[in-house]
């Protein structure tokens, strides 16, 4: 079977685009489901948190992580129908077993730390959310790790330089900024 | 030195194949997903997918989820070596150019 260079060159970039394609596919597939839930919880939590009485807020909190929980672990079982791996199994519980033991460290640190207001130990627990998703997107893939960054440096921004709008800042642009990207990610890519 | 591989060469089997190899060894992808990401159609890919499997380039696992028929595939250990001959072919033609 003889082709032309330029025929090998058309298949090659072939191949490549869509070993790209794939990988992309596959990476973004699970960011996306974590940034629109993630984002919704943190919009109505932190608009509930700028605007309502302390008392109820908690409880709105409480729901809404469960909520929250409860449709990411739906939306991810419906994606793992269409991909299987034999490794899965094995991680998911070292997966688990991770954000259990952030959780604790997590407990830990504000126990240690003892914010000063309700500002500081959201900032704390953001940090800790966000440095375990930088662990599982570094973990699986590249590309789901940068979103966090910005994110990141968006919740810092909020805590030290506007702390009068602090929740609203986030519900906002923590919240609507990760609903965008995971949109952007769905749509785009 | 490597040769080009006929059955792969063809357009839709050089992109399942590049698509199945770019997972871990051992994972498999639902056919509906196959199908969207190379945007062609169920008796297209069908087609296509049936000479791979004679060849022992995939293996295409008939399960069901839900009570609803699936098919897995993946690509076999002879699939990834073939494959991999055939990009270095191809490698080989371009820089004799």
């Amino acid at each position: 079977m003889n082709i032309s260079p330029t025929e090998a060159e058309e298949s090659l970039a072939a191949i490549q685009a869509m070993a790209r394609k794939t990988r992309q596919s596959i990476a973004s597939s699970g960011t996306y489901i974590t940034l629109i839930v993630t984002g919704i919880v943190w919009l109505i939590g932190f608009m509930c948190t700028q605007f309502l009485p302390g008392e109820i807020v908690g409880y709105i909190w409480g729901g809404l992580s469960l909520t929250g929980g409860v449709l990411g672990t739906i939306l991810g079982l419906r994606l793992g129908k269409r991909f299987r791996s034999p490794s899965t199994i094995p991680m998911a519980k070292r997966v688990g077993l991770f954000w259990l033991l952030l959780v604790l460290f997590g407990i830990a640190a504000i126990a240690v730390a003892q914010p000063v207001d309700g500002k500081q130990a959201t900032m704390l627990v953001i940090l800790f959310i966000l440095l375990g998703q930088m662990a599982m997107g570094l973990l699986f893939s590249f590309s789901s790790v940068w979103w966090t960054l910005p994110i990141t440096a968006v919740a810092l921004i909020g805590y030290f330089l506007l702390p009068g709008i602090y929740y609203l800042w986030m519900a906002l642009l923590g919240g609507g900024g990760m609903i965008t990207l995971g949109l952007y990610i769905r749509l785009r890519w | 030195m490597a040769e080009l591989n006929e059955i792969i060469h063809q357009t839709v089997r050089l992109r399942i194949m590049a698509a199945l190899v770019s997972l871990e060894v051992g994972d498999e992808v639902d056919f509906t997903y196959l199908r969207d990401l190379l945007e062609v159609t169920d008796g297209n890919l069908g087609a296509h997918l049936r000479k791979l499997e004679e060849s022992g380039y995939i293996i295409i696992n008939k399960t069901f989820v839900d009570r609803k028929p699936r098919s897995f595939i993946s690509a076999t250990k002879e699939g990834r070596r073939v494959f991999e001959e055939h990009v270095a072919a191809l490698e080989t033609i371009i820089k004799g150019n």
